[in-house]
C-alpha cells in the first residue's frame, strides 16, 4: 500500500476513530475513576475519593443482588429460545422456493422498528382492556394482568423481547447459511443423508461461527435490558421486572449517586465479559471436538 | 484540482464568512438567557415573543424538554457546568435541587410575588424560597355520568363522600359487560402516593410532621384511608394511568382520578362520551376535605447560571397572570400560579377547568424535603405492597413509618 494511499486510509478511518475515542473509550474511563469516587452530579464541587466502597456497597445490597437475578433470569430465558426460533426460521427461509424476499422481509421487519415504539405498541396489547385480552376475551379466557401480575410482568417483556429479535438473527443465521456450497449438500442427499442428518452434519458446523456470534451479540443486548423495562414497567410491579441496568439508572438519576450507579455499570461490564470469555471458550471447544 | 482553486483557501473564506454574518446579526450589547422548558415551542414562543417586545435587548434561547429525558438532560448539564440560566422544574424534582443547593435563594428578591401566587409549599424549603411557581398542576374525579345513570345513580349529582364513592363504584362494577368501577393505579409504583395521599390528606393525614423532622405516615388517619382505598380494588381496573385514561375514554371505567389534559382529550377522542368532573370525595359528609395531589412546575435559577438577573427578570415575567394564562389555554395542564387566574374570563364557560380550579384550593403538595425522592421511593413501595395484597395497610404503613423514620434520624 503506498504512503498516499495508507494516508487517505487514515483520513478515512479518523471520524470514526474520534467518534469511539470521544464517546466510547473516554466515557468508559470517565466511569471508571468515577466508580471510586462518591459523586452526585448537582454537587460535583463535593465529590470525594472513597475507594472500592461503592462496589462493596453493590454486593452488600439486597436491590443489586434481585436486579442481577432478574436480569439473569432474563438472560437465560431469552437467549435459548431466540436462538432456537432464530435457527428454525432461517432454515424455513432457506427452503422456501416461492416468496423468499417477502418472508425475509416480513421476518426482518421488526429490527427495522425503534425498541422504543415495540414497547409502545406492546404496552398497547397487553393492556388491561388492550387487544390481547380483547382477542381472549372472545374465546372465554378471562383478562390477564400481563404487566400488572408480577409474575407475569417479566416473562411478558421476555416474549416482546424474543418478538422483536429473532428476525436479525434469522437474517443472519441465513447469511451463513447461504454461503454452504450447494454442492457439499447435493453430495450429501446422494450420500442418502436425511434432512435431520444433513442439519445436523453439515449446515450446524457450517453456520457455527455466525451462531457464536448471534450468542455473543445476543447475550450482551439481553443484560443491557433498559428501555422495555423503562417503559412498559419501570421496574415493577414489586420490583418483578427491576433489571441491572435500570437499578444503575434510578441510582443516577433519581438519587444522583453517580459513583454507585458507575461501579454497579463496571461490575456488569465485568459479568458480561467474563460470559462472554466463556461462551467463546465452550463454543471453540465444541467446535474442535465436532471436527 | 489546481485549476478549482485552493479548498483550503475556500474553506478559509467560508468560515471568515459565516463569523461575519453571525455578527452582523447581533448587536453587541444585546445579552442571551438561555431558558429550559416543557410546553411545546409554539405555546411558549408566542409569550417569549411578547418578552422580547417588551425588553429588545434580551434574546432568550429557549429549549424544549421532554419528560422522558428532560430530568436527566437538566442533572447532565449542572454536572457540567453549563446549566440553563432559568428552567422549569417540576415539583417532584424540586426538593433534590433545594437540597444539594443547587438553586439560588430568591427570598430576597422577590418579596412581592408572595401574595400574587400561589403554590409556595412546592418551592419552599425551611422558609426560604428556591423557586418561583408558575404554573399548578391537580388532579380531580372524572365520571362517567352515562355508567351513572346504567347504574342506577343520580348523574347530576357524583360521589362527594368516600361511602357515596364505595357505593357508587361497587354498582357501576355490578354491571358487567368488561365495565369496571374504579381505576385504579398500579405496575406504576412512581404515582401510586399521588393517587392515594389524596384520601389520607383529605383524612387529616399527612407523611411528615410540621417540623419535617418526624414521619407521621402510620397514623390513623392514614391508616383509615389507606383501608378505604384498598377496599375499591375488587371493583377496580388495575393499570397505568395512561390506561385508566384510554379505558376511561371508551366508556369502561366509571371514575378514575386524573389531571386537566383529560378535558381537551375526551370530547375529541370520545365525542359520545357524557362525562363530568367533580371534586374529590371527601371522608364523610360533616368530616375532612377534598383534597387531592398538587403538582407545580416552578422557576429555577441554578447556582451556576451566568445570568441570574436576566433569569428572574424572565421569571417574573412569566409568572404574571397574562403570560401564564395562553400557556394553560394552549396546552391545558396545568394552571397559572398568579392567583388572578381564578378570575380569569376563561373559566366562565368552561365547569370542567372550573372544578380543577376549585379542587387546587384544598390540594396538597408533597413536602420539600432533601430526602424527599428517598421517602417518595418507600411509600411508593409499601403502596404498592398493600395495593397487591402482600400487606394490609396498617403493616404496609408502619413499615414505611419505620423506614421514613430510620431515613429521618440519620439526618445530620
Amino acid at each position: 500500500m503506498s504512503g498516499r494511499a495508507r494516508g487517505a486510509g487514515i483520513a478515512g478511518l479518523l471520524p470514526w476513530s474520534l467518534c469511539f475515542v470521544v464517546f466510547g473509550v473516554i466515557p468508559l474511563l470517565a466511569a471508571l475513576v468515577l466508580s471510586f469516587y462518591d459523586m452526585n452530579p448537582l454537587r460535583p464541587d463535593l465529590t470525594r475519593w472513597i475507594g472500592g466502597a461503592n462496589y462493596a456497597r453493590a454486593l452488600g445490597s439486597p436491590a443489586f443482588w434481585h436486579a442481577l437475578r432478574t436480569t439473569a433470569i432474563f438472560v437465560v430465558g431469552t437467549l435459548p429460545v431466540t436462538l432456537a426460533l432464530a435457527y428454525g426460521v432461517a432454515a424455513l427461509l432457506g427452503r422456501l422456493r416461492r416468496g423468499e424476499t417477502f418472508f425475509r422481509a416480513a421476518i426482518f421487519f421488526p429490527a427495522t422498528l425503534s425498541m422504543v415504539v415495540i414497547s409502545l405498541v406492546f404496552k398497547s396489547l397487553y393492556a388491561e382492556q388492550g387487544l390481547l385480552n380483547g382477542w381472549l376475551g372472545r374465546i372465554g379466557v378471562p383478562a390477564v394482568h400481563w404487566l400488572q401480575d408480577p409474575r407475569l410482568a417479566l416473562p411478558s417483556i421476555m416474549v416482546m423481547d424474543i418478538w422483536a429479535s429473532v428476525g436479525y438473527y434469522a437474517i443472519l443465521i441465513l447469511a451463513g447459511r447461504k454461503t454452504l456450497p450447494v454442492e457439499q449438500l447435493e453430495a450429501a442427499r446422494l450420500e442418502g443423508m436425511g434432512a435431520l442428518e444433513i442439519e445436523r452434519r453439515i449446515v450446524l458446523p457450517h453456520v457455527r461461527p455466525v451462531l457464536l456470534f448471534v450468542v455473543l451479540l445476543n447475550t450482551v443486548r439481553s443484560f443491557q435490558i433498559f428501555i422495555e423495562v423503562f417503559v412498559l414497567t419501570r421496574g415493577g410491579p414489586l420490583d418483578s421486572t427491576l433489571t441491572l441496568v435500570y437499578h444503575l439508572y434510578e441510582r443516577a438519576f433519581y438519587h444522583f449517586e453517580m459513583g454507585y450507579a458507575c461501579a454497579i455499570a463496571y461490575i456488569l461490564l465485568l459479568l458480561v465479559g467474563l460470559i462472554l470469555l466463556a461462551q467463546r471458550r465452550l463454543i471453540a471447544r465444541r467446535a474442535l471436538g465436532a471436527a | 484540482m489546481g485549476s478549482r482553486g485552493n479548498p483550503v483557501l475556500a474553506v478559509a473564506a467560508l468560515a471568515l464568512a459565516l463569523a461575519l454574518a453571525g455578527c452582523a446579526g447581533r448587536s453587541p450589547e444585546k445579552r442571551t438567557v438561555v431558558f429550559w422548558q416543557f410546553s411545546p415551542l409554539t405555546a411558549i414562543q408566542p409569550v417569549l415573543d411578547r418578552f422580547h417586545r417588551e425588553h429588545p435587548d434580551v434574546i432568550v434561547q429557549v429549549e424544549q424538554l421532554t419528560w422522558q429525558s428532560g430530568r436527566e438532560k437538566i442533572v447532565a448539564a449542572i454536572a457540567a457546568g453549563r446549566p440553563p440560566d432559568l428552567a422549569e422544574i417540576g415539583s417532584t424534582f424540586l426538593p433534590g435541587l433545594v437540597a444539594d443547593s443547587t438553586l439560588i435563594d430568591l427570598t430576597d428578591s422577590i418579596p412581592d410575588l408572595k401574595s400574587a401566587l400561589r403554590g409556595w409549599s412546592v418551592a419552599e424549603y425551611r422558609g426560604r424560597a428556591y423557586a418561583i411557581p408558575w404554573m399548578l398542576g391537580t388532579r380531580a374525579l372524572y365520571v362517567n355520568t352515562d355508567l351513572m345513570k346504567r347504574a342506577g345513580l343520580p348523574a347530576e349529582r357524583p360521589p362527594a363522600t368516600w361511602a357515596e364513592l364505595s357505593s357508587a363504584v361497587a354498582r357501576i362494577d355490578a354491571l358487567g359487560g368488561g365495565v369496571r368501577g374504579f381505576g385504579m393505579n398500579s405496575g406504576e409504583r412512581e404515582v401510586l402516593f399521588k393517587k392515594f395521599m389524596p384520601f389520607a390528606w383529605g383524612n387529616g393525614g399527612d407523611i411528615l410532621d410540621s417540623t419535617l423532622t418526624r414521619s407521621v405516615v402510620a397514623s390513623p388517619q392514614n391508616i383509615e384511608a389507606l383501608r378505604f382505598y384498598l377496599s375499591l380494588k375488587p371493583h377496580s381496573l388495575l393499570d397505568r394511568q395512561e390506561m385508566l385514561d384510554e379505558a376511561f375514554t371508551r366508556g369502561r371505567v366509571g371514575f378514575t382520578i386524573s389531571g386537566p389534559w383529560m378535558l381537551r382529550k375526551l370530547p375529541a377522542s370520545a365525542p359520545d362520551l357524557h362525562f363530568e368532573v367533580a371534586l374529590m370525595p371527601k371522608p364523610a359528609a360533616g368530616r375532612g376535605t377534598p383534597a387531592s395531589f398538587a403538582g407545580a412546575e416552578a422557576l429555577g435559577i441554578f447556582r451556576g447560571s451566568r445570568e441570574k438577573a436576566l433569569a428572574l427578570q424572565l421569571a417574573r415575567f412569566l409568572v404574571r397572570e397574562e403570560n401564564a394564562m395562553p400557556l394553560y389555554v394552549a396546552t391545558g395542564n396545568a394552571f397559572p400560579a398568579a392567583v388572578a387566574a381564578a378570575q380569569d374570563t376563561y373559566f366562565v364557560s368552561r365547569p370542567g377547568d372550573r372544578v380543577f380550579v376549585e379542587q387546587l384550593k384544598t390540594a396538597v403538595a408533597p413536602p420539600v424535603h432533601p430526602r424527599w425522592v428517598d421517602i417518595e421511593e418507600i411509600l411508593n413501595g409499601e403502596l404498592e405492597e398493600a395495593i397487591y395484597g402482600r400487606k394490609s395497610a396498617e403493616a404496609a404503613l408502619r413499615s414505611a413509618d419505620a423506614q421514613i423514620g430510620a431515613l429521618l434520624g440519620k439526618q445530620p
